[in-house]
């Protein structure tokens, strides 16, 4: 709640105000201890920076960091979408249960599972935005039959995933640039002109003040449906390049992602009840995640009190990021 | 937001006399009594009054570990850490009482306040260090569990005393000993939830924290010691499901995080805070138990079961609608 | 390249006769030129995973291993990306060896594929992955599921009501043990299987979906269990306290003592107690040990799925543990000494005669033990399970063949 800080001050020397409050919202810190762990990392295990180890992190990172950048969508709107799990595990199992081969197979694959994804979200969001049912509810309730209806298609592990998916995708353009890391950097550029876009500035704003939105003349339930419809696009992707990344299809292929995937979300800075925080902030608290299991076992931080290292990791990273907040707001305030 | 439209419709409509929180505690129960009716169609052995005793029974753990986070959603929070919270009390009675009931009457105190310290140090976190509720609670529950790891090796050992054992198992006056336990928590539920000073200080944060603050409730004291009472309540039902299964595992917990919040927000608690009663509460958990027996009961594959349990838990949720109400209320209305 | 330098090396050592430890210390990949052997556990929650992660660790520390071995463990927790990241780092740091409790049986595939062109050894224990690099030890091909299921359907005369209490959904472990006793039930059509649920292999939750299907189904005569056993006969005695059915389940201490107790068995119970043993770790560990150290021969690839033997306790054959390790054919040891949830089968008298009741419980070695070389022929080779241990492969025709117990009832 502390995020409610509204423009109402008066807007003198604004500038230089504008820039440490431009730096606490935007995605600046995430990037900054994504970087220092980053350079720690490397510090303790040089052969990270081969380019295996680039791929392979990348490669790793990227389903969770899509999972991520599709509940920011919701969750900037003040919503909250617990379908992620679900649908994750319902498109990975379609996608492995359903063979096509090389790039045109892929290509279809991909429209398929980004229409499945999308109607998921389509019918989380008709349920949320215009049936009025809590949230959280609803989409525990979407995603507990997600779960099920993966379970039909696929009751064990198993599917077959396309060689061309399996291993172009998963490579490196001209053996340097991961194409995961492509794809990553394509979701920020997305964001960059989704953020600046009417579609864009509504989410942020239904997710400051409702009330206020609506008397400015913004559609709400539209908003909200479609941030839905969007979230459930991204878990699409996750689940494709999960399948890419694993070769086969895993009817609870979606479950670690639940937690993790609100983790990453958080860390990233974005607020939860909404209106702070951006879909590259998440992408960088996704990585930031699993970039923090490679630096916990570098340090030899492995055995049974690594959670206790996580936890204190979580908590920090998002107390130094309202600390800056914090800072920003006051010199606004003073 | 529906609330906040909703609330203005009911100060005109206060004539009517039907609180809409009635109306969705009696919706919830009927729902269950309705469900229990018809499972006798799956199994000529249901729809007695066995069948309600198993589902009190087994829906009173839930019931226990969803006070405290109906307490908590009410202002405002989530508590993601109950899992762990759970285990905590579970392995911490299995370790200390080792089979003995010595000692159980400082044990059990003893294991309640580490387990509200718990909490606390969440409440802090919330309220002092402005985390938000789901990462605090998340990574406070990763870092209790992790510790439950390497305290145990991995392996809990030790028996709760036997005579909890003892409890779990006995009946008085025909009634098992855990249902009349359950009966008892609900009644003092709602009397500290609906009916106390402690409880309208809380609804009055969830409603408006800063309108609260200005007000000089102590928010931060309230939102704290809630966290606590969720964390004892999390131990409570660790110590029971340690005494009702002899013997404690490390994830004993798992299956109670997501339906204690899917408990509270079918009995019809906002999650946005503010709003909630304990024997809503009670009756989401009642129903969400009652659906499981009938599932476990059906021929059908898990996938089906599955899909099933999603889609009552949907419509359930589409039945208690605000706007389901009000379109009642006036339809009663026009009948006077 | 690497592969023959290792090799020669092994044989240069052997001709000349020297120490294993000196060969260790002219090939090892650490500093102090011990081998490098990571223990990964995907999930670390219940005793079953902690007794075979000590049980590893018991024998990294008994001689001579304990001059020659560094064993690192690595807890990934349950999200196979995690210990995807966590292989990858074991590789880059240099891994000889990875004894592993595989999370997902192919989502794995790629990156073993990877450590195995770095030298890298893979041994999974219980679960398995259908990479063919890497070696699997699992007692999945053994047949719990049609072993168990015909000794119920044996115990109940060929007919009844029955419960399947079954492990995690979408799992390739339960599917296997459930299509292997389905197999089995299906022959009998006087058996009727009136309640399936699932129950995570765990005591607690085994507990609670049973005493759901019991309020439905208070009449039945028996249940066929995977893991978590022991709380179908506490949710029986809670419905109740006099009658109990025949019930098969996996290795706990509980179900065990409850098998052989005279007052459960006068109540009905009956059964039979097989299923995953924890020992399985041990056995994984050995073998690379041993090809390490040049002792035996790898194995090529494709024919690297090696069987666990199928643990077999009927309840006349439960005998009370006196000392701290398996002497004299006992198999269980009592309340006092471990909880209800310990799961039975830590030892192997013949293949691993090293451990001892401290071993598993805490990761010590057993005073005055050395390592024994694996005995002649223990090393059998499993049958192909599609999905489970091969990818592209076909099950025999007798992969449900009964090897523990005949069928005394026709259908």
């Amino acid at each position: 709640m502390t995020d409610a800080t509204h423009p109402s001050v008066a807007e003198t020397r604004a500038a230089r105000r504008v820039t440490l409050r431009h730096i606490a919202d935007s995605a600046f810190l995430i990037i900054v201890i994504y970087l220092v762990m980053a350079v720690v990392y490397v510090a303790v295990q040089p052969s990270a920076l081969s380019a295996y180890s680039i791929e392979s992190l990348f490669n790793n990172s990227l389903p969770l960091m899509l999972a991520a950048a599709g509940a920011t969508f919701v969750i900037l709107q003040g919503g909250f979408d617990l379908s992620v799990a679900g649908t994750i595990s319902l498109v990975n199992v379609v996608i492995a249960t359903t063979p096509m081969e090389g790039p045109g197979g892929a290509l279809a694959l991909l429209a398929l599972a980004v229409a499945l994804g999308m109607a998921v979200g389509a019918i989380n969001g008709i349920i949320v935005a215009y049936l009025r049912i809590q949230a959280i509810a609803a989409t525990l309730a979407t995603m507990i039959i997600c779960q099920g209806i993966a379970l039909l298609i696929l009751k064990a592990p198993g599917g077959m995933v396309s060689d061309f998916m399996v291993y172009e995708l998963t490579a490196s353009l001209t053996d340097r640039v991961p194409y995961a890391l492509v794809i990553a950097a394509l979701g920020v550029v997305f964001w960059t002109i989704y953020s600046r876009t009417d579609a864009g500035r509504n989410l942020l704003a239904v997710g400051q003040d409702r009330k206020a939105a609506a008397l400015s003349g913004i559609n709400v339930q539209r908003t909200e449906f479609f941030s839905f419809v969007w979230a459930g696009a991204f878990y699409a992707l996750a689940a494709y390049m999960l399948a890419a990344q694993t070769s086969t299809g895993n009817p609870s292929a979606g479950e670690p992602f639940l937690l993790l995937t609100f983790a990453a979300v958080a860390l990233g800075g974005t607020a939860f009840g909404g209106g702070r925080g951006g879909v590259t902030a998440s992408l960088f608290g996704a990585a930031t995640l699993m970039l923090m299991q490679k630096v916990l076992f570098a340090m030899g931080v492995s055995s049974f009190y690594t959670g206790v290292i996580q936890g204190m990791i979580m908590i920090t990273a998002v107390l130094f990021s309202a600390a800056v907040h914090h800072a920003a707001s006051n010199r606004r305030g003073a | 937001m529906s609330d906040q439209t909703a609330i203005p419709l009911e100060d005109t409509r206060k004539a009517q006399r039907i609180s809409p929180t009635v109306v969705t505690v009696a919706t919830i129960y009927g729902i269950v009594a309705l469900m229990i009716v018809a499972s006798r169609l799956v199994s000529p052995s249901f729809g007695g009054l066995s069948q309600l005793e198993t589902i009190l029974y087994l829906s009173s753990f839930l019931v226990f570990c969803a006070f405290g986070q109906g307490l908590v959603i009410l202002v405002r929070g989530l508590d993601l850490s109950i899992a762990s919270v759970i285990t905590v009390g579970g392995v911490l009675s299995a370790a200390l009482m080792d089979g003995s009931n010595a000692g159980l009457f400082y044990v059990i105190p003893a294991i309640l306040l580490a387990c509200a310290l718990i909490g606390v140090v969440n409440g802090i976190g919330v309220t002092v260090f402005n985390v938000p509720p789901f990462i605090m609670t998340m990574a406070v529950g990763i870092i209790v569990y992790s510790l439950c790891l390497g305290f145990t090796g991995g392996t809990p050992r030790g028996f709760p005393a036997p005579v909890l054992n003892d409890f779990m198992g006995s009946r008085f006056i025909g009634i098992p000993a855990p249902v009349w336990l359950l009966i008892a928590f609900a009644a003092m539920g709602t009397l500290v939830q609906s009916f106390s000073p402690f409880g309208r200080k809380l609804t009055a944060v969830g409603n408006n924290p800063e309108a609260a603050y200005v007000a000089g409730l102590p928010s931060r004291r309230l939102t704290v010691s809630v966290y606590a009472i969720s964390a004892a309540c999390a131990g409570f039902t660790g110590i029971l499901l340690a005494s009702y299964a002899n013997g404690a595992t490390l994830r004993m917990g798992d299956d109670y995080l997501l339906p204690s919040i899917a408990a509270v927000v079918v009995g019809g608690s906002s999650i946005l805070g503010g709003k909630g009663t304990f024997l809503g509460t009670v009756g989401g958990a009642m129903l969400l138990t009652t659906l499981a027996t009938i599932l476990s009961a059906l021929g059908i594959g898990q996938g089906w079961k599955t899909i099933m349990e999603g889609a009552v838990i949907l419509l359930a949720l589409i039945l208690l609608r605000d706007t389901v109400f009000d379109s009642l209320r006036a339809v009663l209305v026009r009948k006077d | 390249m690497k592969v023959t330098n290792k090799l020669k090396t092994l044989a240069l050592a052997a001709l000349a006769g020297t120490t294993m430890l000196s060969a260790g210390a002219a090939d090892a990949k650490t500093a102090d030129g011990k081998w490098l052997i990571y223990l990964s556990l995907s999930y670390s929650g219940n005793a079953w995973q902690s007794e075979a992660a000590n049980i590893v660790k018991a024998l990294a520390k008994t001689p001579p291993y304990n001059e020659t071995v560094e064993l690192v463990e690595v807890i990934s927790g349950t999200d196979p990306q995690a210990q995807i990241s966590d292989y990858e780092s074991m590789i880059a740091n240099g891994a000889d060896g990875i004894v592993s409790f595989p999370i997902s049986s192919n989502a794995l595939n790629r990156v073993v594929r990877r450590g195995c062109q770095e030298d890298v050894l893979f041994f999974m224990y219980d679960g398995t992955v259908t990479e063919q690099c890497a070696y699997n030890i699992s007692f999945l091909s053994g047949g719990f599921g049609e072993n168990t299921a015909q000794a119920l359907v044996n115990e109940l005369g060929g007919k009844g009501k029955i419960f399947l209490s079954r492990g995690v959904p979408g799992n390739s472990v339960d599917e296997r043990h459930t299509d292997g006793a389905m197999h089995i039930f299906n022959q009998y059509p006087g058996i009727e299987i009136v309640s399936e649920y699932y129950s995570y292999w765990d005591d607690r939750t085994t507990q609670q979906e049973t005493a759901k299907a019991l309020a439905a189904h208070p009449d039945v005569d028996g249940v066929w269990a995977q893991a978590g056993e022991y709380g179908v006969i506490q949710a029986l005695l809670q419905a109740d306290e006099n009658r109990l059915v025949p019930v098969t389940g996996e290795n706990s201490a509980g179900f065990r003592l409850a098998l052989a107790n005279p007052d459960m068995q006068a109540k009905g119970l009956a059964g039979v107690s097989s299923g995953s043993a924890p020992a399985q770790s041990g056995f994984a560990f050995k073998i690379m040990m041993e090809i390490l150290n040049g002792e035996r021969e790898p194995l090529p690839e494709g024919e690297r799925n090696i069987e666990y033997p199928l643990p077999w306790v009927p309840a006349d054959a439960v005998k009370m543990c006196e000392g701290d390790t398996f002497e004299d054919g006992c198999n269980v040891f009592g309340e006092d000494k471990v909880p209800s949830s310990f799961v039975s089968e830590v030892f192997n008298p013949e293949l691993l005669p090293e451990l001892s009741l401290t071993s598993a419980l805490d990761g010590n070695p057993t005073e005055g033990a050395t390592i024994q070389p694996l005995p002649e022929g223990a090393v059998k080779r499993a049958p192909d399970m599609p999905g489970i241990n091969c990818r592209s492969c076909e099950a025999p025709d007798n992969q449900y063949d009964l090897t523990k117990i005949e069928a005394t009832v026709q259908p």
